[in-house]
């Protein structure tokens, strides 16, 4: 045998195709129908292998498809085709309604089980077929560049099976496939039992099998012929389901369903489909649940204010989470808060409006009810207005406090809804002309009375919400300006609660909007203690005289700075400027006090000029009256400057002694609004009317005579004569015009300042972006007006203190040193 | 009738002349027409019996395969491995012996 020629094996003529194929053939329909234990391996192999060594290679090949062409075709299909019963035959409308569902999903399950079982006992016996054909495989199929058996037989049973129609003119089997898998589907999210396992395993089948024998990825039978319609399907069965549940239910149970279904449809691909396809089913049920949705759900009755209103805190977040889903900007869910900020923000502003113009009989009982401590009927309206600011800063700041809370409970401190919160409370506050002003008003509430029996943490809040609200404030000039005035009635008039408050509120602002923004409150406070120094030093200096003059009137000094103080806002309502400037005349007792302190300070200070400003005096009196058994009794009367004038000129005169308005004026100098008003609180207030009037009526005219009131009986030692603007309280309209004329003015200048600035560093600059680099300088204090820019840069250039450029290209100006 | 038991650690190789080689199956798995061959998963006789009749390699050749088979599994982790000694006259039969049994062409 060893001498046996080689050769042999290779030309074989022995080999019969014929007899060799049949042997191969027998075989294979054993393995098909899985009796292969009693086939040699060796044999079939040797007998593919010397076919192929005959170079008829391409015969087998043939062979075998056409084999598998036959067996697929004749035996498998027809055993799945008698599953088949008439629903799955139509069009899924017309089949549902042919049967239950629990028939369908019992037949869908039968035919879904044939085709399990077709697929997997193909794959097996392919398996052996390719191993017994690997001689085949390897060079016939290599060298001719034909796909594998395995491959061929794979697209085989793609065509036979899946792409033959069941029956002539009728559908073939993978659209039934896919019909009814999406009919189990349906019936899944209806809540019915399927059996997930099976599904699944058809879908394995569909991403095993591929549009050609390439096999190339992207063409997966399931991505080519299943998904697009299960998107579809889905994408429908959504869109009717949103709009139903948007018809039916309320947000909240729509939030939750939507979660719930995005949920589901994830699990789904991961039980039942296959994981390819969660982002896109994700996406289909997030576009028609929620994006295509998401307007009408925040409009809903039960929507985003229903939900804001009631405090609905998981809903809110449910809509926040679905719509982050779909878009990390929320635009509706953000333009829906904005929009309910800003109505909640217009009906504050409207009632603080309302409030501040009501008449002030129309408001008084609920005023009181409200625990107003407003005593007195001419206090009334001050208070209501003072009320009014108070109302709106404490509802602005609910407000705030409100989507606050709301932001960090459901939209977990998003920063894209912290923005357009921030910018619409900014709108808010921003839109209502009298902001300033209130919040200023606010703080001076707080500073008289509020932080009185309260611990410094209360304090400490009440701070940081000013702060707060400032932040939101564009024209903080505006505020600098109330506050100064405010802030200059408490420190003179002593009705601040604590300096410590103060000077705390101060290091805030200073903290939040910067150095320049606080040095004229700083040099108040600076003032204020330099003046307590200066009384000291002046008493000693008195007592230093020697002669212990009893009668002598003791004095104190506020000497106040006067570029930093506001001293307008005591004047303005009262006097013209004319009038200002006439001299007061004191009587001698006063005026030698008055000179003395002068003397004092000029020796201290030389240069300086000492105005007096007699407005904003206030007198201690003691005086004596007689009582109803009459006695004498001292009584101690706190008025202010003028009043104690008025009061000493009657001091040396007889009881029936009468001085008609004019004499007053004449011997005091004190102009006229501030005399009448004067005397209106001496003569005609109930509670200290040390003088009589003829004739009794309200109003002081020209002409009323005055006389002591022998008659008055003081009820008490001290007595306190009402002192004109005491409190500060929201402004008038006039007030408010003049304050508003004199921060224009005070705006000009600084925008003129911050265009020189600007234009001697940069020398040149085109118009447009001037006016940019001008507003982003003024922003921290106030957001300018581009006319206002304009008029300024037209009188700067008429000023020469710039030109324009005539050749530029663009409308330029340049810097004229 | 064999029963099928689980792969033993031997198998059996027998020529066209009879000649029966009892090799170790991992050995003999080297080349993948008897790893199929031998595959439990397909079921085929030999995977019953652990027995491969080779009906086209005689005895001498087949002595000389199993030879190559032990070889290579030898030294199947090492580098600058000899080439194994073949006598000149059997090249040609061993030639298509590998070819036969698929992919043992580093002789």
């Amino acid at each position: 045998m060893a001498n046996r020629p080689p050769r042999q094996g290779l030309n074989g003529n022995d080999v019969d195709f014929d007899t060799t194929w049949q042997i191969l053939e027998r075989a294979f329909l054993e393995i098909h129908t899985k009796n292969a234990s009693q086939l040699s391996f060796e044999e079939l192999y040797r007998n593919a292998y010397k076919i192929v060594l005959k170079k008829k290679g391409d015969a087998l090949y043939n062979k075998v498809a056409e084999f598998e062409h036959r067996w697929l075709g004749d035996t498998i299909r027809v055993r799945i085709v008698k599953l088949l019963s008439a629903p799955f035959l139509f069009n899924d409308d017309i089949g549902r309604t042919l049967a239950t569902s629990a028939e369908r999903r019992a037949g869908g399950e039968g035919v879904l089980k044939a085709l399990k079982q077709a697929w997997e006992d193909h794959q097996v016996c392919m398996s052996m077929l390719t191993d017994v054909l690997m001689y085949m495989d390897r060079v016939y199929c290599t060298d001719h560049r034909q796909p594998s058996i395995f491959a061929k037989s794979m697209g085989l049973f793609r065509d036979q099976i899946l792409r033959t129609p069941v029956r002539q003119g009728e559908d073939n089997l993978i659209t039934i496939l896919t019909r009814i898998i999406l009919d189990q589907i349906a019936m899944d999210r209806d809540g019915e039992a399927i059996d997930r396992y099976l599904i699944k395993s058809n879908v394995y089948m569909l991403e095993g099998l591929y549009e050609s024998e390439q096999e190339v990825e992207d063409e997966k039978l399931y991505l080519r012929e299943f998904e697009e319609s299960f998107l579809q399907k889905s994408a429908q069965f959504y869109r009717e389901e949103g709009e139903r549940l948007l018809k039916e239910s309320d947000a909240g149970t729509y939030c939750h369903h939507a979660k719930r279904r995005i949920d589901e449809e994830s699990d789904r691909c991961r039980s039942t489909l296959s994981e390819s396809t969660a982002p896109k089913i994700q996406r289909v049920v997030e576009d028609e649940l929620i994006r295509n949705k998401m307007k009408g759900l925040i409009e809903m009755d039960s929507g985003v204010l229903y939900m804001v209103d009631n405090d609905k805190f998981n809903e809110l977040h449910l809509v926040f989470d679905l719509e982050a889903r779909v878009d990390p900007r929320k635009p509706e869910l953000t333009k829906a808060l904005q929009q309910i900020i800003a109505d909640m923000g217009a009906k504050i502003n409207e009632a603080a409006v309302a409030t501040s113009q009501a008449p002030p009989q129309a408001a008084p009982a609920p005023e009181d009810g409200e625990g107003d401590k407003s005593k007195g009927k001419q206090d009334k309206q001050i208070n209501q207005q003072t009320q009014a600011a108070l109302k709106w800063v404490a509802d602005i700041l609910d407000l705030k406090d409100r989507f606050d809370k709301i932001w960090e409970i459901s939209f977990g401190r998003d920063q894209t809804i912290q923005t357009a919160l921030t910018r619409s409370m900014s709108e808010n506050i921003n839109s209502f002309g009298r902001s300033s002003e209130y919040i200023s008003l606010f703080i001076d509430d707080h500073m008289k009375k509020g932080i009185r029996d309260k611990t410094d943490q209360e304090v400490d809040a009440i701070l940081e919400k000013a702060i707060v609200l400032l932040r939101y404030l564009q024209d903080k000039d505006y505020f600098e300006t109330y506050y100064k005035k405010h802030l200059c009635k408490r420190l003179l008039l002593k009705k601040s609660q604590s300096t410590d408050v103060e000077k705390q509120m101060i290091a805030r602002m200073k903290m939040e909007l910067g150095n320049s923004f606080t040095l004229k409150l700083e040099a108040m406070f600076k003032d204020i203690s330099l003046s307590e120094d200066l009384t000291r030093g002046y008493r000693e200096h008195v007592a230093g005289l020697g002669d212990a003059d009893r009668k002598r009137v003791d004095l104190t000094v506020s000497v106040l700075t006067s570029m930093t103080w506001p001293l307008e806002a005591f004047r303005s309502a009262n006097e013209d400027d004319g009038e200002t400037r006439a001299q007061i005349i004191f009587p001698p007792a006063l005026d030698l006090v008055r000179q003395g302190f002068e003397r004092y300070y000029s020796e201290k200070h030389s240069g300086r000029k000492l105005t007096w400003q007699t407005s904003m005096g206030e007198v201690d009196i003691k005086a004596l009256f007689k009582n109803k058994s009459g006695q004498m009794r001292i009584h101690e009367v706190s008025c202010s400057t003028y009043a104690a004038l008025i009061l000493l000129l009657f001091n040396d005169r007889q009881p029936d002694d009468q001085l008609s308005l004019e004499e007053i004026e004449a011997q005091t100098n004190i102009p006229m609004q501030s005399l009448k008003r004067t005397l209106q609180a001496l003569a005609v207030a109930p509670k200290t009317r040390f003088l009589s009037k003829e004739p009794m009526s309200r109003d002081v005219n020209p002409g009323d005579k005055f006389s002591l009131n022998d008659d008055y009986l003081p009820k008490t030692v001290k007595i306190k004569v009402g002192v004109v603007s005491a409190g500060n309280k929201v402004e008038g309209d006039r007030e408010r015009k003049e304050t508003e004329k004199r921060n224009n003015d005070s705006r000009g200048f600084v925008i003129e300042a911050a265009v020189v600035r600007l234009m001697k560093t940069r020398k040149e600059l085109a118009h447009a972006q001037l006016l940019n680099e001008t507003i982003s300088v003024l922003s921290s204090r106030f957001k300018p007006d581009v006319n206002m820019i304009k008029k300024r840069i037209e009188s700067l250039i008429e000023r020469e203190y710039l030109e324009r450029m005539e050749d530029a290209p663009v409308p330029s100006y340049k810097y004229v040193a | 009738m064999a029963s099928t038991n689980p792969p033993t650690e031997y198998i059996t190789l027998v020529s066209s002349d009879d000649y029966s080689f009892v090799i170790r199956r991992s050995a003999a798995c080297i080349s993948p027409a008897i790893k199929r061959m031998l595959d439990p998963a397909n079921g085929f006789i030999e995977s019953q019996t652990n027995t491969c009749r080779l009906d086209n390699i005689n005895g001498l050749v087949l002595e000389k395969v199993c030879e190559y088979l032990y070889y290579n599994e030898k030294h199947k982790d090492a580098k600058d491995v000899a080439d194994m000694d073949l006598p000149m006259e059997l090249v040609l039969e061993l030639l298509m012996a590998a070819d036969y049994l698929n992919g043992m062409f580093c002789i």
